[in-house]
């Protein structure tokens, strides 16, 4: 990242400026009170209602589809099935190309369209859909890893398909991407080990869970090409792919995403819009989708993992060698999560000097719905199991678990990746396990029945990318910004208004923020990798500063000055006469025309050939986290007494926001790591999708006591100094509950979620392994 | 589609009720009903009779034999209640425990009953505290003991055609303690895993209420004179009068750990019950 952004262009924080301060959240009065128009509440009074038909069971061959009866229902306008695509059966995907828009003559996981319904009410269109007859032929569908790696496996994808595998090596197993990082030697370091720990570890599967369900309403424009509506974190890419389907121009193709109601990955890549355009421009009408909270459930999930570790300790506490085996269970098609896989294994061995070290990671396909990105990106998954060994081995040599992290911790500029495409800390990591104990009381003794566990987390940001903005200086000193980052929740958008505000010496009540348009908004990749602070932050900075220099040397031209000997900073130019406001230059530069001046700003990240992670981390996310619960012993059941979380910020922007970030990340770490998880039945079916039996942590879950801190050295690449913060809290939170369970149940348990059901299971294990 | 049908008096929904051609389902504060209709209503009953708006519908009241609680009267109604709270320990404790403040606001006792969960919070406090359920139909009313309302998963004696009317609870023996205790998945807005409903009666009686470890909520006696402060006396006791639970495997918890549970659950709330005992004799 470095030579994306040079460190003078990232600027310093303005004492009596916006950033840094904990400005009202932009948008927050409208979102708190409802006023806030999420996709489901635009009105559509011409749209027709959509129902999806599915067929309950997650691998079958459809041998038949019968709409004779559906389309004869009161209502019904038309219904779309695999016979009116195009064949062969369009595709579409993020990195691979596999995605049908509808199942092609196979249901390959519990959910996918076999065909959808338009009728001129959501009643109709429900009625309709049950009345459309599959035919199928339900086959011995894989929904675990371990069934889709048995040796006689049903294969997910037809290793003779060309669209899919052809070509592929691995196209005779379930195995769709592998990837191994390895340094040092491996026996060598377990000769001198004094101890080794090796243990098996589950991470299941589980959903995104935004509050607001998936929505999409497809338009047909006159032109002959769309208007899709949809609450999505990648406007332009959804632009491009479902153009690059339908066969129009990016201009044919308008995307409008509200602000998502949530995102969390689980909008970050076209699942029903395909579909929805295909419907819409077979009907000529504006056609509406709008699913509900289990149906988004079953449509949007994070990849499940078994990870198998060895890892040798010295008496010391020194960690020797990790070795690690894990396999990421992505689902039927792959899209983008093998990158999951990629990304998550890359930081698979912690942010510890580590003399050897083996990471053997691949993605899997079973007949499961497909994952995606979630908040962490395969980091929760693999530090799961490499933090359980770190408080395994400590426990089992006496040692305190923190210290132990303290002695093996990268230092700043140190390599924790090494070998060819090396990774290397870019903070200093220390300071947050520092503020993190001594926020914990972490010396401090517990009573009876308390345990304290802590962990550390690290996830790889963006590695290449491209923000674009625009920066509009009116005449009466207000402005507006054009950023195409999704404010999903996270609070994109005051961001940018503070560093207008900041970089234009305007009020932060008068600047406007436009996003979520691809027809008036310039290029962003997505927002997704805690990446926007960064990059689009950096592109709003040099659209700010793009301003500036025009109004200089507009000033200059109209005052006959020599724009050399005008400066500028924040707010005003310099002049040999005395500072100007920027917005009084801005009005004598424009004189008596008015007009306005018009900024432009981008950030580019190219990424590097070769590299398993497509190219050098940004910047890294770090974070410490440290629970303490109490213990039911009868029971199992435990109360979170007291959760720390500490990230390395670079510059807290805007603490509120960081808090809630931090705070938010947490919560749901901990909803992940203690009860959250999807239960596939021997069908493929999905038991839990309702929110009676997928559960999330309410109010009454979040821990008595939740502390969060930040380390702030000003060293990230972002503007002022920042990184990207908001996956930190959610990377280590599993392992760092389940050490505090370990510590207070004195067992261990190495499956997620802790339930206290486990728990309590682990306990009479081990009583029972005592008796006997 | 459904149709909505606001019932002014019990005999006006009866009547409704017994339609024969079209199928009406009763309607308190809809926390199941609707939740069950789902969020399309295209594959809903015919009717659904509203009975909030009963002319006739009764109140919460105390008499010289006990309390009666009227159709319309809710989980938060039970909790400001000092009558039932002094008198009925397990039922307003189980009654705190139904899902969130919102929901405790608009769930009824008779819609919680009627619903007929196996894991339905206040059946198990109700078998211990010695409930009558109140049933009207068009031939008149009927009284039957809570222990005999529950026949099956979702099914109870009250017909079709038939309405409940009310619960009543007998006025407790003086030096009657009770409690009541779950198991859930989550600390906030959850089903019971396990739920168990315990009373000491000053007549010597022993009873403990059981829920989500049966087909329906189960009442079992443990043997007066059992000594409920010692743990390791007790545990051979309740592994004999619990062997009547069944609890099945399913999403929520394993058949083991609820019969683990259930055990632990009933030293627990019997421990609590006696102590209460104590509170309202000093
Ligand atoms: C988020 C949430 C959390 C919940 N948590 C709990 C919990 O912790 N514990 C628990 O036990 N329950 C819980 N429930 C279930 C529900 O709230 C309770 O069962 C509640 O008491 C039902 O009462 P109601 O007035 O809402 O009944 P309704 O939904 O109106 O009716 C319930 C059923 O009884 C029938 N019925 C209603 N009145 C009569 C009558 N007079 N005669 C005959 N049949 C009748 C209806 O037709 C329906 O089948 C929860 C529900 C939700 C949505």
């Amino acid at each position: 990242m470095g030579d994306a952004l040079k460190a003078q262009e990232v600027g310093t924080l303005r004492p009596d400026g916006n950033v840094g301060t904990r400005t009202k959240r932009y948008g927050g009065l409208e979102r708190a009170s409802g006023a806030q128009k999420y996709a489901a509440d635009l009105d559509f009074p011409e749209a027709l209602q959509v129902a999806i038909v599915t067929i309950p069971v997650g691998c079958a061959d459809i041998l038949g589809v019968d709409t004779s009866e559906a389309e004869a229902m009161p209502g019904v306008v038309g219904v779309l099935t695999a016979a009116d695509l195009p064949s062969p059966m369009p595709r579409f995907g993020v990195s691979h190309k596999d995605r049908p828009v509808m199942a092609d003559g196979r249901v390959n996981f519990y959910g996918e369209p076999v065909a959808a319904v338009a009728a001129l009410t959501q009643e109709q269109a429900d009625a309709a859909a049950r009345a459309v007859t599959v035919d199928y032929r339900e086959l011995p569908g894989v929904y675990t890893l371990d069934a889709a790696l048995a040796p006689d496996a049903h294969l997910v994808q037809d290793p003779s398909d060309p669209t899919k595998r052809a070509g592929d090596p691995l196209r005779e197993t379930n195995v769709i991407e592998e990837q191994t990082i390895a340094w040092g030697d491996l026996t060598e370091q377990e000769a001198k080990a004094a101890l080794v720990v090796e243990d098996s570890y589950s991470y299941p599967m589980m959903t995104q869970f935004p509050i607001e369900p998936l929505a999409v309403i497809a338009e047909p424009t006159d032109a002959g090409g769309l208007t899709v509506y949809t609450p999505v974190q990648h406007p332009y890419l959804m632009q491009r792919i479902v153009a690059g389907l339908i066969g129009k121009t990016l201009t044919q193709v308008h995307v409008i995403a509200p602000d998502p109601g949530g995102g969390f990955g689980g909008k970050q890549i076209p699942k029903y819009e395909p579909l929805m355009a295909f419907l819409a421009l077979k009907l000529d009408r504006t056609v509406r989708l709008t699913l509900n909270l289990a149906e988004t459930t079953t449509a949007i999930r994070r990849a499940g993992a078994k990870v198998h570790a060895r890892t040798g300790f010295s008496a010391e506490g020194d960690i020797l060698f990790h070795h690690v085996v894990i396999d990421y269970q992505i689902g039927a098609y792959a899209d983008v999560a093998p990158r999951v896989m990629t990304k998550g294994s890359y930081v698979g061995g912690g942010p510890y000097r580590l003399p050897a070290c083996r990471i053997e990671a691949r993605a899997v396909l079973t007949n499961t719905p497909v994952s995606t990105a979630m908040r962490g990106y395969g980091a929760p998954q693999i530090s799961w199991a490499t933090e359980s060994q770190i408080t395994d081995g400590a426990r089992r040599l006496g040692l305190d678990p923190a210290r132990v992290r303290l002695r093996n911790l990268v230092d700043n500029g140190e390599e924790f990746v090494q070998g060819e495409f090396a990774g290397k800390a870019d903070g200093e990591w220390k300071e947050a396990v520092v503020k993190a104990m001594e926020l914990a009381g972490w010396d401090d003794p517990l009573p009876p029945n308390r345990g304290r566990g802590i962990a550390v987390g690290i996830k790889s940001s963006a590695t290449s990318g491209l923000s674009q903005s625009l920066v509009r200086l009116l005449y009466d000193g207000s402005a507006i910004v054009y950023a195409g980052t999704s404010d999903m929740g996270q609070g994109a958008r005051t961001i940018w208004a503070q560093t207008v505000a900041d970089e234009l010496g305007v009020p932060v009540g008068k600047v406007q923020v436009i996003s979520g348009d691809t027809d008036l908004v310039p290029f962003d990749l997505q927002t997704s990798a805690s990446r926007s602070t960064v990059f689009m932050g950096t592109a709003v900075l040099r659209a700010c500063r793009d301003v500036r220099r025009q109004v200089r040397e507009m000033y200059a031209e109209r005052v006959g000055a020599d724009p050399g000997d005008i400066d500028d900073e924040p707010g005003a130019l310099l002049t040999p006469e005395g500072a100007v406001t920027l917005d009084e230059a801005a009005r004598i530069g424009l004189g008596a025309l008015r007009g306005e001046v018009l900024g432009q700003g981008t950030c580019r990240l190219e990424g590097r050939k070769g590299h398993p992670l497509g190219g050098d981390a940004s910047f890294y996310e770090f974070n410490c986290t440290i629970s303490e619960v109490e213990l039911d012993r009868g029971t199992g059941q435990y109360v979170i007494t007291r959760h720390v979380s500490v990230s390395d910020v670079g510059t807290e922007l805007n603490p509120i926001q960081v808090v809630a970030q931090e705070e938010g990340g947490a919560i749901m770490g901990l909803g992940q790591a203690d009860m959250e998880q999807l239960v596939f039945d021997e069908h493929g079916r999905l038991l839990n999708a309702s929110a009676i039996d997928y559960r999330v942590p309410t109010y009454k879950d979040v821990p008595l006591e939740l502390l969060t801190g930040s380390v702030e050295n000003h060293d990230g690449p972002g503007p002022y100094g920042s990184k990207g913060m908001s996956e930190g809290p959610i990377l280590c939170t599993g392992a760092a509950l389940g050490a505090a369970v370990t510590a207070a149940a004195g067992v261990k348990v190495t499956d997620l979620p802790l339930t206290a059901e486990r728990i309590w299971r682990a306990t009479r294990a081990a009583a029972e392994g005592a008796i006997a | 589609m459904v149709t909505y049908y606001k019932a002014h008096a019990v005999a006006d929904a009866l009547e409704v009720l017994g339609r024969t051609d079209v199928e009406a389902k009763a309607l308190l504060g809809g926390t199941d009903l609707l939740v069950g209709l789902g969020d399309r209503l295209d594959s809903a009953p015919g009717v659904v009779v509203d009975l909030k708006g009963l002319a006739d519908g009764e109140p919460l009241a105390v008499t010289e034999s006990g309390v009666r609680i009227g159709l319309t009267v809710t989980m938060a109604d039970l909790l400001a209640d000092p009558t039932v709270s002094t008198w009925y320990p397990a039922l307003a404790q189980a009654a705190g425990e139904v899902g969130s403040v919102a929901i405790r606001n608009r769930a009824t006792l008779v819609g919680n009953i009627c619903n007929a969960s196996p894991a339905c919070d206040t059946a198990p406090a109700l078998l211990v505290h010695g409930a009558q359920v109140r049933i009207a139909s068009a031939a008149g009313e009927r009284v039957v003991p809570i222990s005999e309302f529950f026949v099956g998963p979702r099914a109870t004696t009250c017909a079709r055609d038939e309405l409940v009317t009310a619960v009543e609870l007998p006025r407790p023996v003086p030096g009657t303690g009770s409690a009541f205790q779950r198991l859930t998945r989550r600390w906030g807005v959850d089903l019971a895993t396990v739920s168990v409903a315990a009373a000491v009666h000053g007549d010597g009686r022993i009873q403990l209420g059981l829920g989500a470890v049966a087909p329906t909520p189960l009442l079992v006696d443990v043997p007066a004179g059992t000594d409920l402060t010692d743990r390791a006396a007790l545990d051979p006791v309740l592994d004999e009068v619990l062997a009547v639970a069944t609890p099945i495997s399913d999403i929520r918890a394993g058949a083991d750990y609820r019969a683990a549970m259930v055990r632990e659950l009933a030293a627990r709330t019997l421990r609590a019950a006696l102590d209460s005992t104590r509170r309202t004799q000093a």
